[in-house]
């Protein structure tokens, strides 16, 4: 305990670094701020991009026109030509789908599977708390990319091989929060109330203890998307990505940095999309946690 | 009236102007001294194991060159010529050949090369417990005789027509005996040989340097000089990035670099302060090989559809940017026997007839434009561990673009070297590339000859006729005879659809102007022995 | 002092199973080391005697404990593929890495610390806004493609550094700008938000109501508190560092534990590969009890 401000730091939560939340349930961001509304258009013409590509592409993502190999922006390829003669504002819009379905898969399998270890840390019991804590700890010490790199060479190069490999290695931090939130929940009046009067422990979780976790959870998720997008770009940089039809923005990346003396806008573009969206959702995060915690809620009042 | 910026500028460049016109022409003397820093396209595989008996790996047998010599050297109309075998003779039957040795030829480490050394690295790479990569390159070597200090025996079995050239192979390099009895197993981290220069020492994965070899005084023949080579060291970097190849190239961090991409080969060669030499690698082509043991590819006709929907010329076009000539034979145009002259647009594309052929078959247009027949859909699946090498992995996009038009469905299955070589075993896929380098027809044996194949080579070719003239070939000493027999496999080589070559590779290198007098020799192997900095 | 020593008994665990849980994956998965190591063309025979000299045909527990038993005298076996001992081909690639690690650390904390405290300070105010989004900016990019902008930028156009390499000083610029950039981009934020909830504290009020300059303020006070969670972000970048080092170390062509990794994994080589991991998990637990032992310095109550 810090004696000068007699808050307890809990330093193995940093990753957290949110101790307490509210007490009441899940908020939902009230309007959106100006600094909210750009990210959020940003996100939204993505998935739009994601969902229906063929409204806003001027051509199909497998058209290869071999005359027009590595063609410079033009009134006919907006964004110029790659090395194969397509599109390349076709691809980035084509390739939003792969990204973010990496990005959305791997923070989902982590993030459940994440989510399951750390409740069943924070109810089961000091044993198994221990026990889940140190595998997750072990798990953690193992860096990202390298654990992934393993998981993916071993297993081969393939979109489910990819996800797979990024949303296991990113499971501990998923599971250190929500064992951290079910533990600062469970111990609330509340929820020593509804015990008392007889409820079964599986409704006391699911009613009382799990909605206090979805705040933390959805921000970590938020960013966690953007850090599954990455982690794939750096696999699909180290050539264990997929070779596909429809290649996401990571691969066009490592595929274009060979060109970037001829042909900036395929080096350059692909990444470029890579960081408005992951910037956007690290806005959005940011801008979910300084509503939602209310520690940092002062920190909002001198202009976050 | 110009600003003082405007007017620096002009003097500056001014001055440039009267001084590049005035400039010294470059010197033609070589001078001795310095390093060479060669950044090398090692594609990824970070460990070097300098064992020249044992790697089939292009890359590698590029250091190879420099390290260690050869009994003969290969000449640009694909003769042999002396190199340290001074001269040599044919027994009748031609199952012997006595090689007569240079003399005074010593290894790095002090111990002499001479009639017993041959027969040690001969016996060595024939032994079966070595398992070296080398073992089909000696055919049916039956030992060696030490007829004398400097004069060896090599016996066969049977007439072995490829012997010569092979011999001038880095894969056949002369190795010290003593060495290898020494380090054993870990001879591949201390390589010595008799080259131009000698092995000082590795970090693994990263860079290999060399150094000169002051005794050396048996270049091969047709070298620029006898004596040591003028190069103080020489230091091979392995860059296997391209476009980090090419960047420590343009901002002069190294001196070389090899296999420029074909979108930097334009810039490099309009730039005065650079040079470009590239020569085609004397190479069974690179190539796709159905897997003939599996339906529907062991139907001639399924493998022609998938040929004719193939428009080979504008996929090299397009991926090389017109700085590799396409492939029509399996053997590149300068091997001897190599038949890209009869084989040139010896078939076109013709996806008409290809959809003709498989409806005719039963493979009917299904959903997604897929064919499918009796339920199961014309799925290719494309084996590959190699990665992009060689653009080979965007070759192969196009390919499917190209397929899928036809009604192929074709997916890439992206390995690591061990499954890879267990799917290749066990024959789970559909279709493979691959190429081998070699100065001799007889590669083509290596490949499509059942007879002591390994399982997991890329070609399950079985066909007699084919397997008699790869026979034939081997022992028919008789140029013309022989010429004849190889011509007949490859024309069915592709008749058949049992390979399908795509691209000549033309091994480049890129020098900054300071270098001088590295060449590629007649393999499409740099050389160094005659090369020289002019900043030493 | 206790304290330490249930701390490293903790690390070492962790680091144990790390190795165990490495151990368990590469078993499992597909390819045989002892037809990889034997090549093309060799002999059924062949094959099982180096399977037998290898070892890699015993049950799964005899493997494991023999590993075990190894490295407990110090022993990380012997590369399948190249016979070399794993420790002495791990320690040429290891310094460079960690060469790389550390001093993209230092320059993290250097630019991290500075720019979150100007940020903080100045919190609300254009140059508060400006460092924000420049931050924003560069933890949002793929770390390869701000490598790849640095080289074409310094190396190629203005030439002022090499491009490649790990001998020299010079060439060590351009791969720790890009690794420590990034970092330090994600460690300003955390300062910046951390100082500033300290500047809020009521404290902080006090002391300048006594008097003290704002610099005293400042440096004696509001740093040491707010510098708490600060380091333990340091403790998980410390680990991302290292998974970043992989993807720099092969865009610029740099010696590393990365590279052989993938290669490793690929042939099954598996003692480099726990060897690598190894090497990993010390290093993130290394840091990690540097980590909390500097707790202990920064605020002299903290015991657990």
């Amino acid at each position: 305990m810090n004696a000068i401000t007699g808050r307890t730091t809990q330093p193995h939560d940093a990753a957290a670094s949110v101790p307490e939340w509210p007490t009441s349930r899940l908020r939902v961001p009230k309007l959106p701020r100006p600094v909210i509304a750009a990210p959020v258009l940003v996100i939204a013409l993505m998935l739009l991009c994601a969902i229906v590509p063929g409204w806003l592409a001027p051509f199909d993502p497998t058209d290869m026109d071999g005359d027009a190999v590595l063609q410079a922006p033009s009134a006919a390829h907006l964004l110029g030509t790659d090395n194969f003669g397509r599109d390349l504002f076709t691809l980035l819009i084509y390739g939003a789908r792969e990204s973010l379905l990496l990005g959305a898969c791997a923070v989902v399998l982590g993030g459940v599977a994440g989510g399951l270890i750390g409740l069943v840390a924070g109810t089961g019991g000091r044993a198994v708390d221990m026990v889940l804590m140190r595998l997750m700890d072990i798990w953690m010490s193992v860096p990202d990319i390298l654990l992934a790199i393993v998981i993916a060479a071993s297993l081969g190069a393939s979109t489910t091989n990819t996800i797979l490999a990024v949303g296991v290695v990113t499971i501990p931090r998923y599971a250190r929060v929500m064992r951290a939130q079910v533990i600062a929940t469970r111990s609330r009046s509340f929820v020593e109330a509804s015990r008392q009067v007889g409820s079964s422990p599986v409704s006391v979780v699911l009613r009382h203890i799990l909605p206090h976790t979805l705040s933390p959870m959805l921000v970590m998720v938020t960013l966690g998307v953007a850090n599954a997008i990455l982690i794939g770009a750096s696999l699909s940089f180290i050539g264990l990505g997929v070779v596909d039809d429809r290649p996401d923005w990571g691969f066009l990346l490592s595929q274009g940095r060979s060109y970037l003396g001829v042909a900036w806008w395929f080096a350059t573009l692909p990444g470029l999309a890579i960081t408005a969206l992951v910037v956007s959702i690290n806005m959005l995060g940011d801008a979910l946690r300084n509503r939602l915690d209310p520690r940092l809620r002062g920190a909002r009042q001198s202009g976050t | 009236m110009p600003t003082r910026r405007e007017f620096a500028a002009l003097i500056a460049g001014g001055t440039l102007a009267v001084s590049r016109a005035f400039a010294a022409p470059p010197a033609t003397t070589p001078k001795p001294g310095g390093e060479l820093v060669f950044a090398l396209d090692g594609a990824a595989v970070v460990t070097f194991l300098l064992d020249p008996h044992n790697s089939g790996f292009a890359p590698h047998n590029r250091v190879f060159r420099s390290i260690f010599d050869s009994l003969v050297v290969l000449r640009p109309d694909q003769s042999v010529g002396p190199w340290l075998a001074q001269s040599w003779q044919v027994a009748p039957d031609q199952k012997s050949y006595t090689f007569q040795l240079r003399r005074g030829v010593t290894f790095h480490d002090g111990t002499p090369f001479d009639a017993a050394s041959v027969k040690a690295n001969l016996d060595r790479i024939s032994d079966p417990k070595n398992a070296l990569v080398a073992l089909p390159d000696i055919g049916p070597y039956a030992g060696a005789d030490v007829l004398a200090p400097d004069t060896v025996r090599i016996n066969l079995s049977e007439p072995f027509a490829p012997l010569l050239r092979n011999l001038s192979k880095t894969t056949l390099g002369i190795v010290s005996p003593a060495a290898v009895a020494k380090y054993g197993a870990t001879f591949g981290q201390n390589p010595v040989g008799t080259g131009p220069f000698r092995f000082v020492s590795l970090i693994q994965g990263t860079e290999i340097r060399l150094a000169r070899n002051e005794d050396y005084q048996w270049a091969p023949d047709g070298a620029s000089h006898q004596g040591p080579a003028y190069l103080e060291r020489l230091t091979f970097k392995n860059v296997p990035e391209e476009a980090t190849r090419v960047a420590a190239l343009q901002s002069r961090q190294v001196h070389a670099a090899d296999t420029i991409p074909p979108q930097a080969l334009a810039a490099l060669r309009a730039d005065p302060t650079f040079r470009v030499l590239d020569k085609e690698l004397l190479n069974n082509n690179y190539a796709l090989y159905p897997n003939i043991a599996r339906a529907p590819w062991n139907d001639e006709q399924i493998r022609l559809a998938l040929r004719l929907s193939l428009d080979i010329d504008t996929i090299v076009r397009v991926i090389y940017l017109g700085t590799l000539p396409r492939a029509w034979a399996p053997l590149s145009p300068s091997i001897f026997a190599s038949a890209e002259h009869d084989l040139a647009k010896s078939w076109k594309p013709d996806p008409k007839r290809a959809a003709d052929i498989l409806q005719a078959n039963g493979w009917l247009p299904g959903a997604s434009g897929i064919r499918e027949k009796d339920g199961k859909r014309l799925t290719i699946s494309f084996i590959d561990t190699q990665g992009n090498r060689e653009k080979r992995l965007d070759v192969i996009q196009l390919v499917r673009r190209q397929l899928a038009k036809t009604g192929f469905d074709l997916s890439i299955d992206s390995q690591p070297a061990g499954t890879y070589v267990a799917k290749m075993s066990n024959g789970e896929y559909d279709l493979a590339g691959a190429s081998q380098f070699a100065p001799d027809p007889d590669v083509l044996r290596r490949l499509h000859l059942p007879d002591g194949r390994d399982k997991s080579s890329v070609s399950k070719v079985d066909d007699p006729e084919i397997s008699q003239w790869l026979r034939d070939g081997m022992r028919e000493n008789e140029p013309e005879a022989r010429a004849e027999l190889y011509h007949k496999v490859q024309a069915k080589l592709i008749d058949k659809t049992y390979a399908l070559p795509i691209y000549v590779l033309q091994y480049n290198i890129g020098t900054t102007d300071a270098v001088s007098g590295v060449t590629i020799d007649t393999h499409g192997f740099p050389q160094f022995h005659g090369a020289w900095l002019a900043t030493a | 002092m206790a304290y330490l020593l249930r701390r490293i008994a903790g690390a070492a665990l962790v680091v144990f199973g790390a190795t165990s849980m490495v151990f368990l994956i590469l078993y499992w998965l597909p390819g045989d080391p002892a037809t990889l190591v034997a090549g093309e063309g060799a002999t059924a025979e062949t094959i099982a005697r180096i399977r037998a000299h290898l070892g890699t045909g015993r049950p799964l527990w005899d493997q494991y404990m023999s590993y075990l038993d190894n490295l407990a005298h110090g022993d990380l076996g012997t590369s399948f593929a190249t016979g070399e001992p794993v420790l002495h081909r791990l320690w040429a690639q290891a310094m460079p890495t960690l060469d790389l690690t550390l001093l993209a650390c230092v320059v993290a904390i250097v630019v991290g610390v500075v720019m979150g405290v100007v940020s903080a300070v100045h919190r609300g105010r254009w140059l508060d806004h400006a460092i924000q989004a420049a931050l924003l900016l560069f933890t949002s990019m793929p770390s390869f493609w701000l490598g790849i902008l640095l080289i074409m930028v310094f190396a190629v156009t203005l030439r002022w550094l090499p491009a490649i390499g790990n001998g020299s000083l010079a060439q060590l610029v351009l791969p720790v700008a890009c690794l420590g950039l990034i970092a330090a981009g994600k460690l300003a934020r955390m300062v910046r938000n951390s100082v500033i909830e300290v500047l809020d504290e009521p404290f902080v009020t006090t002391l300048r109501a006594k008097g003290l300059t704002e610099r005293s303020v400042l440096f004696r006070h509001v740093l040491r508190n707010a510098l708490i969670p600060v380091v333990t972000l340091l403790g998980i970048l410390a680990g991302e560092l290292l998974s970043g080092a992989v993807v720099t170390e092969t865009l610029f062509a740099r010696q590393g534990v990365g590279r052989i990794l993938v290669e490793a994994v690929g042939v099954k080589d598996i003692p480099v590969v726990q060897g690598v991991i190894l090497f990993a998990a010390v290093f993130y637990v290394l840091i990690n009890l540097l980590v909390d032992l500097s707790y202990v310095v920064i605020d002299r109550r903290v015991r657990v």
